[in-house]
């Protein structure tokens, strides 16, 4: 896959195993398996996701389920629906997403706690 | 003005410290230590023994009181306890209950 | 609780902890509460708790509402949301119909936001796969540790006994391991997921495909790596921006 290019999974599409790659990727369709990607992913409204997700930067729009690594940015939007433990050093959920499992960010608390 | 209110409907059972005014319109159990002036207004419940700078009791305290400075209790308040202060004040209304200890260490 | 407050008259509308206080012991009340100091112990309002920057907050917390800008360390139960600001920083659990975090606020912990969608997703399943899925009953690691606490799990576990399936089942916590108790098959399979779910091992992705055959195009299954990998390439090609 190139650098730098934006890769969609469509609509129609289904998607059962390992996905790996450079680029970002756009998914609107589902993906079951493992999920890898060196650059950004997002997953549309109409996306289902059912995978362990490894990617730098994660935009959840549709529907995800698994666990989420991601090195710098996990963000949960208003129409998302997210079951799984994220790790990522920044995590945003915004009103109206919905969201259980864990969240593992790094957090400076004072000393004397 | 005071920084720190305890409101109406709050009930705290523990200790409160610290080192600013203290206003108390709820209901505090336990223990209150403070470096600053500390107000029991009228709709207050204290069951704590106090120890602060200043107090002003308009509300209901149970509890051994001791000031570095001043213990006032205003009209209509109701204290059981002993005072420990250099200087105390007790309003006419006022109802207390309780021994005055008024013979500090400096005088 | 409106009624306390009429009576107090001319009373400040909230209550506030100011910056160099500690309250350490239970906190209880019917009205908003703002941080600014610290508050350890346990922490039980009716309505808003507000933490600001300065606040800390180290208890348990039973509230209407929390706006977290200073530090939490505790579990937070609110009835209706959880917001952790940009300058937000919290470790502990956080249980809300509502939770939002912001970016910058920092947090490590749980979130449950309860069943609103998991019961959803988790109650078809089950339903499906349990009646032969009994040599692998816990089918998806990343779905399972949300379902046990919905009461929409409990009706396809309850459904299990009268119906059929029962005794495959039954057999299948045997090879597994211990004694388990008859009524909940599911419920001893399920512990051991979750230490395996963090992982990316292959082994983890595995499960939910053979699953999944059933639900889905049966036929397109068995293949279901080599297909995945030829259909990525193609579709990513094709429609790049």
């Amino acid at each position: 896959m190139a650098q730098g290019e934006t890769g969609i999974i469509g609509k129609g599409i289904v998607i059962r195993g390992n996905l790996t790659g450079g680029g970002d990727l756009v998914i609107e369709g589902r993906v079951e398996g493992q999920i890898a990607l060196k650059n950004h992913l997002t997953i549309e409204g109409t996306g289902r996701v059912q995978a362990d997700i490894r990617a730098e930067e994660l935009t959840i729009n549709g529907e995800a389920s698994g666990n989420i690594d991601a090195s710098t940015r996990v963000a949960i939007n208003a129409s998302a629906k997210v079951a799984g433990d994220i790790k990522a050093p920044r995590v945003v959920i915004e009103d109206g997403a919905v969201f259980n499992g864990s969240i593992e960010m790094d957090v400076k608390l004072p000393d004397d706690i | 003005m005071a920084n720190t209110v305890i409101g109406s409907s709050i009930v705290i059972d523990g200790e409160i410290s610290g080192d600013e005014v203290l206003v108390i319109q709820g209901t505090v159990k336990g223990k209150i230590s403070l470096k600053e002036s500390l107000y029991v207004e009228g709709s207050g419940v204290v069951e704590a023994d106090i120890e602060t700078q200043n107090v002003e009791i308009a509300g209901r305290v149970t509890g051994n009181i001791v000031a570095s400075d001043k213990v006032e209790l205003k009209t209509d308040c109701r204290v059981v306890g002993d005072i420990k202060a250099p200087r105390i004040l007790i309003a006419d209304g006022a109802s207390f209950k309780g021994n005055v200890d008024m013979d500090m260490k400096e005088r | 609780m409106a009624t306390a407050k009429e009576l107090a008259g001319n009373t400040v509308d909230n209550t506030v902890v100011g910056p160099s206080i500690l309250i350490s012991g239970r906190l209880t009340g019917d009205e908003d509460l703002t941080v600014r100091g610290r508050v350890e112990g346990e922490l039980t309002l009716s309505r808003t708790l507000i933490v600001e920057p300065s606040g800390v907050v180290k208890a348990n917390v039973a509230v209407k509402n929390a706006i977290v800008s200073g530090v939490v360390v505790g579990n937070i139960n609110a009835t209706e949301s959880v917001e952790l600001t940009h300058e937000g920083r919290m470790v502990g659990d956080i249980r809300a119909p509502r939770v939002i975090i912001v970016d910058g606020a920092s947090f490590r912990g749980r979130v449950d936001m309860g069943d609103v969608e998991p019961g959803r997703l988790p109650a078809e399943r089950p339903a499906v796969n349990r009646p032969q899925a009994t040599t692998r009953p816990t089918v998806r690691p990343g779905a399972t540790p949300p379902r046990p606490p919905t009461p929409s799990a409990a009706p396809p576990r309850a459904a299990t006994p009268p119906a059929p399936p029962p005794p495959p089942a039954r057999t299948a916590p045997a090879p597994t391991g211990p004694a388990t108790v008859v009524s909940r098959p599911a419920s001893k399979p399920l512990p051991p997921p979750p230490p395996a779910a963090p992982a990316f091992t292959p082994r983890a992705a595995e499960p939910p495909r053979p699953a999944a055959t059933d639900q889905a195009s049966s036929a397109s299954a068995p293949v279901p790596r080599v297909v995945a990998a030829g259909a990525k390439k193609k579709v990513v090609v094709k429609k790049s921006r």
